[in-house]
């Protein structure tokens, strides 16, 4: 069922110009668990943050935020703040009428005349001290009107229900995204509609359907770092020390928003604390450190607090969901149909626009007849925007959850009803094959791994028992699929220098941000592998606008996808001009040589060898003369489908009089083409299941129904997995070859994210036939689903007792 | 603790203590956190900053041996005592087992929980010479790591504690 074994196909680099070719050698650096280079820095405390940068003459700045969640300001007065000794300048829409600041391109009112949700920002102060800041925030004087409020979405969709004034602005874009306004409170005043076949014949045709409404909750991304920059004017030029995901957006936003030639505007972000997709973009904060730097000639740090943190950084949108799949008796699907509503806040920094959310109900399964919309719903709640796996875990939770559901009532097992509808095309109408699909890989070695088959059994038995014993405690063993990116996005942008000097040592340059996925420290892998160097011998410039051309932010599991191919072919090209040198010293044409750790030698006979030391020493270092070679991608063709997949097993304890659940292992495996540094790769199972336990168990923001405040924007009430609740995970990195992309590598930092919620609900499924319809599955809604399990059984009893 | 000196006429303390093995005599605002005294006074800013209240673990640092969240401590109650931060391990040149762990196992990603973290196990590995995995778990259910990387974590912490 696998698409034919690729072996030793021709690399197909997705690059401007000469793609590099096959290696021709087997690998000396990549696939091998090197530490991260800046692993002490980190360690020890030396790793500079934005939060820890100084700058003499520094001012600090705050925010005041509304309280109200929709209200229209009919007055706003700094003048007594401004008064206040240390107050050094204060922004709003007073003195900044019109101003927007940008998201990805995107701009969005800096500060509106109708606030749209609690917190939005009203006006930013800079004082000499944090004191002095806070005491004139106090001294500003705001009327507001208050407005009715929605915070539902089924509220907001009906007639007469409030207008939420969006933040996005549309009408100004120049984005790639074909934004468009909402209407009413509506995205595009209409669903995202994706289909094919007849869905009304399709379900005709089945014999068995399944179905159900789910919901699932916002997630706040609470990276432990609460954003935070120092914003430096000189004049001429903006610096900004920045905890961002991507340097080269904020660059291109605050140059678009503040006016600034893009080529006087500095971002440096070498650690940052991190984001989970929260800090993709030019974040607002940012834009408001600059302005009040430019009006006071002075560096100005902006610094979030936790509570801050929660209330103004683009979170997780929340969705409700109704999802049915038809299917025939032996198992193969025949109609799916799905409808997603998403809540957006007040603006969704990328809309709801595309397929994120409907993508698993319309491409994961082969089935002709598909039929599913998304519609994505303003109201009157902060900010949304990307977190780790985006829409997909929404999609995946109630597909993957009625797929189990399916299975039971079929009684199938639910690995061989996903095997059963296995689809090798991304676009099953247009038949357009995947670069590269191994599910079903990923799907033998959870089985196996997990000893799937057995523990059902075994489960099912002690079950049987616990139940004639009156044990309270119940097993339970559930899998979740999944389709993710990781595979590049557009525009497809990403430009990586590199050079050798003199002394045959390698820099890459490379404007990207690591931010804890270990992106620096494989740009130097990957430029050793195909340098031929030793790793030592190559050092990498990253985190830094200056020095280095544009790169995509590191968000989206796009980085490896995106920047290492054109880190490869920058690579590439140096090594033709060092074997042009090379050629000329060992008397062999450049065609013949290869390199590996530093040697340069004859393919036929490696005996015949010299050296990168030996080599540039003699050509480069007389003159002080250095090799350069750059690299840049391009976009991925139409005509192949890309996408990474994989599979999850959960294994739990319940105990059915509490309603307690112990996750006690999981068992995931990701298809990511190559680990390139399997450890790294590891290490992403490790966190994005954590977060995905998160969502699927503990993480739940709680929004007051009248004043839409949120009400647990703390770290001690909105419940992150801590050590005591990690359970056993035993991660599998599946590769299989793509020739697209650098060594085959795709992304793998968000992936394993997504089944969790489903493997877990549908292990709680098989132990106690409870069926839970919303993440996260706190106890009270466990409890609820035992109770309606314990009801059916009653009723079925009762009915049984009448027949009898 | 050792009561410390108000500077007469204004809100700020004289404060006399032991940080990562020198002796430090600063004056500070009386109202200052034992983190901003680290921090905003003496640079030494690889102590971090995550929720100012208590809830994160990321401020973690040593008080006469014992972990405390430096947010939350007043830098008047460290007077006369000994505090010992992430930049007090390294052993001279080298890294301390436990720095070195983290590298090597991966126990790191965005790494600024690592600092807290590192102080809170270096308190366990001194008083309990082969701590179980349990008792590495119950030592740092006060440490969050957003990232993810407690399997690798916990496996760094009993490899360090080996190699005591």
């Amino acid at each position: 069922m696998t698409q034919e074994k690729m072996v030793d196909r021709e690399p197909r680099l997705l690059v401007e110009g000469e793609a590099p070719p096959k290696l021709e050698r087997e690998f000396t650096i990549i696939g091998k668990d090197i530490n991260r280079l800046e692993g002490p820095d980190k360690a020890t405390g030396a790793a500079k943050y934005s939060g820890d940068i100084k700058l003499p003459g520094m001012l600090y700045a705050k925010i005041l935020r509304s309280p109200h969640a929709h209200a229209r300001i009919t007055r706003l007065d700094t003048s007594r703040a401004e008064k206040l000794p240390g107050v050094r300048a204060i922004i709003s829409k007073n003195n900044c009428p019109g101003w927007n600041t940008f998201w990805y391109t995107i701009p969005q009112t800096a500060f509106a005349e109708e606030i749209g949700c609690y917190g939005q920002e009203v006006a930013v102060v800079a004082a000499d001290t944090i004191e002095i800041a806070q005491q004139a925030l106090e001294l500003i004087e705001v009327d507001y009107e208050v407005l009715p409020a929605v915070f539902d979405t089924e509220e907001a969709m009906k007639p007469g229900a409030p207008i939420v004034p969006s933040i996005d602005q549309v009408e100004e874009t120049v984005s790639r995204a074909p934004h468009a306004r909402p209407v009413g409170n509506v995205f595009e005043g209409k669903p995202f509609v994706m289909k094919r076949g007849d869905i009304e014949a399709g379900f005709m045709e089945a014999d068995v359907t399944v179905e159900g409404k789910f919901t699932t909750n916002f997630q706040f991304h609470a990276a432990l770092q609460t954003r935070s920059c120092v914003a430096s004017w000189d004049g001429q030029k903006l610096t900004v020390y920045d905890s961002s995901q991507g340097i080269w957006q904020v660059k291109d936003d605050l140059s678009r928003s503040l006016k600034i030639p893009i080529e006087n505007v500095r971002i440096i972000d070498k650690f940052m604390g991190g984001g989970f997709g929260s800090k993709a973009g030019a974040q607002r904060f940012l834009h408001y450190a600059s302005r009040l730097s430019m009006l006071t000639a002075r560096p100005v740090r902006l610094e979030l607090t936790r509570p801050e943190e929660f209330l103004a950084h683009p979170h997780r949108q929340s969705s409700k969901s109704w999802i049915k799949i038809g299917a025939t008796r032996d198992g193969k699907f025949v109609a799916i149909q799905a409808r997603i509503v998403l809540n957006l806040g007040i603006g969704s920094t990328y809309g709801a626009q595309g397929d994120k959310a409907i993508e698993h109900s319309f491409e994961l399964y082969d089935c002709p007849n598909a039929y599913v919309e998304q519609v994505g719903v303003h109201t009157n709640t902060p900010l949304t925007g990307y977190m780790r796996s985006v829409m997909r875990v929404i999609g995946n939770f109630p597909l993957e959850s009625l797929i189990e559901e399916l299975a039971a009532k079929l009684s199938m097992d639910p690995a061989e009803l996903r095997l059963k509808n296995y689809t090798i095309y991304g676009e099953q109408a247009e038949k357009i094959k995947y670069s590269a699909k191994n599910l079903d890989r990923c799907i033998a070695k959870v089985v196996e791994a997990s000893d799937w088959k057995k523990k059902r059994e075994e489960y099912a038995r002690f079950n049987a028992q616990a139940e004639a014993s009156s044990n309270s405690i119940r097993k339970g063993i559930g899998m979740s699929s999944y389709i993710y990116e990781g595979v590049g996005l557009p525009p497809f942008r990403a430009k990586a220098r590199v050079t050798v000097d003199g002394e045959g040592r390698a820099t890459v340059y490379c404007g990207m941000v690591d931010i804890g996925g270990g992106q620096a420290t494989m740009a130097t892998m990957l430029v050793a592998e195909e340098l031929g160097l030793e790793l030592d011998d190559v050092k990498v410039h990253w985190g830094d606008t200056d020095q280095t051309e544009y790169s995509p932010g590191t968000h989206a599991s796009r980085m490896t996808a995106e920047m290492a191919p054109a880190i490869l072919q920058a690579a590439y090209n140096a090594r033709k001009q060092v074997f042009e040198l090379a050629s000329k010293k060992l008397g062999v044409a450049a065609s013949e040589l290869q390199s590996a750790l530093g040697k340069i030698y004859l393919k036929s006979r490696p005996e015949i060898f010299t050296t990168f030391k030996q080599v540039c020493r003699e050509f480069l270092l007389p003159e002080g003369k250095v090799v350069e070679g750059k690299g840049s991608r391009v976009a991925n063709p139409k005509d192949v489908a890309f996408k990474t997949f994989g599979t999850q097993v959960a294994e739990i304890e319940i105990d059915t009089d509490t309603g307690a659940v112990r996750v006690v292992r999981i068992t995931s495996a990701h298809e990511l083409g190559r680990a390139l540094n399997p450890k790294f790769c590891i290490s992403q199972h490790y966190g994005a299941i954590t977060m995905g336990l998160g969502f699927a168990m503990y993480e739940n923001p709680s929004i007051d129904s009248k004043t839409g405040i949120i009400l647990n924007p703390d770290l001690h009430q909105y419940r992150m997995v801590s050590p005591s609740e990690v359970p056993e995970i035993v991660p599998f990195n599946i590769e299989a070859e793509d020739p697209y992309f650098a060594y085959s590598a795709k992304g793998v930092g968000e992936a394993p994210l997504v089944p969790v919620a489903a493997a877990v609900r549908n292990a709680i499924f098989f132990a106690t036939g409870a069926k839970i319809y919303s993440a996260p599955m706190t106890p009270d809604r466990i409890i609820e689903a035992l109770e309606h399990v314990e009801e059916s059984r009653k009723m079925e009893l009762s009915v049984k007792q009448v027949v009898v | 603790m050792m009561k410390p000196e108000a500077v007469s006429g204004s809100r700020e303390v004289t404060i006399d203590a032991k940080i990562n093995g020198s002796s430090v005599h600063v004056i500070v605002p009386s109202k200052f956190t034992l983190a901003e005294l680290l921090r905003e006074k003496l640079d030494l800013t690889g102590t971090k900053l995550g929720c100012n209240r208590a809830e994160c673990g990321v401020c973690t640092v040593l008080l006469d041996g014992t972990p405390v969240f430096s947010c939350t401590v007043l830098a008047a109650e460290v007077n006369g005592r000994k505090v010992e931060t992430v930049e007090g391990m390294l052993q001279g040149e080298r890294l301390h087992p436990l720095q070195q762990a983290f590298v090597k196992e991966d126990a790191l990603q965005c790494g600024f929980c690592t600092p807290g973290l590192l102080m809170t196990l270096e308190a366990l590995t001194n008083k309990v010479e082969r701590p179980t995995l349990q008792q590495v778990k119950d030592a740092i259910a006060g440490n969050y790591c957003r990232c993810g990387a407690y399997p690798n974590i916990f496996k760094a912490a009993l490899e360090a504690a080996q190699a005591r």
